[in-house]
């Protein structure tokens, strides 16, 4: 299955104004980019060697704030209850 | 809502239900901030939960909690490409159950409201607010709570205490990455195929190469109606892969893979997929944990005070949250009868703690971190393994004694025989 697929099994309540801002200019001079393997939403994937970044379907697990060897991300939680609403896990 | 409280709970998870239930039954004037819209809506974990610490705070737990199954067989195996080595051991009923924790907090948080706590959702706290040093209540926006005391439940991303500059920000070696599905195949189905009846549940953890090499492994727990199962990797060891290209793949490539895995299949066969996600969870215990548990106005419970105990084999997180949060509220009540809520009154939290068997059992796993750590004794382990049985049991013509098998695997895994005790030693210390 793709991810994309999988990830129709989950709902959410996307807030307008995103919770993680991405500063691109620093993944220009990343090497590894573990993001793209590492975040298990696939909220950032590769345009050419460009970083691509849609905070939509985020799990807010925090993977991405914690791997980033740039110190890119400014990470929140999503406002007032907006974000990934889990039911079963 | 009033504006001030006695005490305000950040995170309605098991660690802040269970304190801010424990508060209101005291009578105190309690309020539970949680950023979900309710209904535990922000949790997950694996699917386990040890009942025993629980009871003390919700004695009515077996009754009235959201039980999925009583895990009544606990499996372990290692897996090399299409080879399985599986254990099995038949436990009694009524040690550790199998939940959803979006239901099973979501309880727990309506039994702190039925005591008396304000419960309120969908609120996001940005920090918390100190004073002349001491905590004195949390901020959202533009909106300020105050309280004599903040109980710190935030779980795993610390984001108010790294603001607080309490703790340093999250490392890769400090977590690992749980991804997980939940599989609905039915009860009848779910119930065939791994060989139990209605009144029994799996806890099984997998060993071996759906993590390509990296330290973690696969777990798999039996819902009523749903399997849970997911692939957990050590986060600083995922990305040195990343970096070397032993991992090139998506991490839901390799859950996809141990779902699709030819021995592992046929248990969730035409199942659906009913949920995706990821949670961080806590590796090393007290490492990561803050330098101290009772600060002025404030006391860390929970994930966020890194009490989580995993050892490869046991994972447990909601039931030590729980008695955290359950003595948290208990030095609460000590410092009210003691004359305030002063930091010597409020810091008996952390002789509560260190008295109590989750402080000890994180203690003495502090050591046992070499089999996660070191990622080709981690590679080797189920090698090992199934290699004794290929060589015992795969042959044409002539029988291997025990000792030639033996000899055998050491040889193909270049480990001499005299090697074999400290790296078994080094495993079963491990374990």
């Amino acid at each position: 299955m793709k991810l994309e697929d999988i990830l129709q099994s989950d709902v959410w309540n996307v807030d307008e104004e995103p919770h993680i801002v991405v500063d691109y200019t620093k993944c220009e001079k990343c090497p590894a980019k573990p993001c793209i393997y590492l975040c298990p939403a696939g909220c950032y994937t590769l345009a050419g060697d460009r970083i691509v970044f849609s905070y939509e379907g985020c799990v807010e697990c925090g993977t991405c704030r914690v791997i980033c060897p740039m110190d890119a991300i400014t990470w929140n939680y999503p406002k007032s209850g907006h974000g990934i609403i889990f039911r079963f896990t | 809502m009033p504006t001030k409280f006695d005490v305000v709970v950040i995170g309605a998870g098991p660690a802040g239900s269970a304190a801010a239930y424990t508060l209101a039954k005291e009578g105190f004037k309690t309020l539970l901030i949680d950023r979900g819209r309710g209904g535990g809506e922000k949790e997950l974990f694996g699917g386990r939960v040890y009942a025993q610490p629980l009871r003390e705070v919700w004695p009515e737990l077996d009754k009235e909690a959201p039980i999925q199954r009583w895990v009544t067989r606990e499996r372990i195996s290692m897996v090399n490409g299409d080879e399985v080595f599986t254990v099995e051991y038949k436990s009694p009923a009524g040690k550790s159950f199998t939940a959803f924790l979006p239901q099973l907090t979501s309880w727990m948080a309506r039994k702190a409201e039925q005591a008396g706590a304000l419960y309120v959702n969908e609120i996001t706290v940005d920090e918390i607010a100190f004073r002349d040093g001491k905590a004195v209540g949390v901020r959202s926006g533009s909106d300020t709570i105050e309280a004599d005391v903040v109980i710190d439940a935030e779980g795993v991303n610390r984001l108010l205490l790294e603001r607080a500059g309490l703790v340093e920000k999250l490392k890769p070696d400090h977590v690992a990455l749980g991804v997980k599905e939940i599989l609905r195949t039915g009860a009848t189905q779910l119930e065939a195929s791994f060989g139990i009846d209605s009144s029994e549940g799996v806890s099984w953890v997998v060993v071996g190469d759906i993590t390509k090499g990296v330290p973690g492994g696969g777990f798999i727990y039996t819902n009523k109606e749903t399997v849970s199962i997911g692939v957990v990797l050590h986060l600083k060891h995922a990305i040195e892969a990343i970096e070397a290209g032993s991992l090139n793949q998506h991490v839901y490539e390799l859950v996809e893979g141990f779902r699709l895995h030819p021995f592992f299949r046929r248990l969730w066969r035409d199942a659906t997929i009913s949920e995706y996600g990821g949670h961080l969870t806590i590796e090393g215990g007290l490492k990561f944990a803050p330098e101290r548990f009772a600060y002025p106005g404030l006391l860390v419970v929970g994930d966020a005070a890194g009490l989580l105990l995993s050892t490869g084999v046991n994972y447990r997180g909601v039931d030590f949250a729980a008695y955290s949060g359950k003595l948290a509220a208990e030095a609460v009540k000590y410092a009210r009868d003691h004359g305030g809520f002063t930091y010597d009154n409020i810091s008996v939290y952390e002789t509560y703690l260190k008295n109590s068997f989750v402080y000890k059992d994180l203690k003495k796993h502090l050591a046992a971190e070499m089999l996660m750590n070191d990622p080709a004794l981690f590679a080797k382990l189920p090698r090992i393994a199934l290699g004794l049985f290929r060589e015992l049991y795969e042959q044409d013509y002539s029988t291997p004694t025990p000792y030639e098998a033996l000899i055998s695997v050491l040889n193909n895994e270049n480990i001499g025989l005299f090697n074999l005790l400290p790296l078994t030693l080094s495993v079963v210390r491990s374990l």
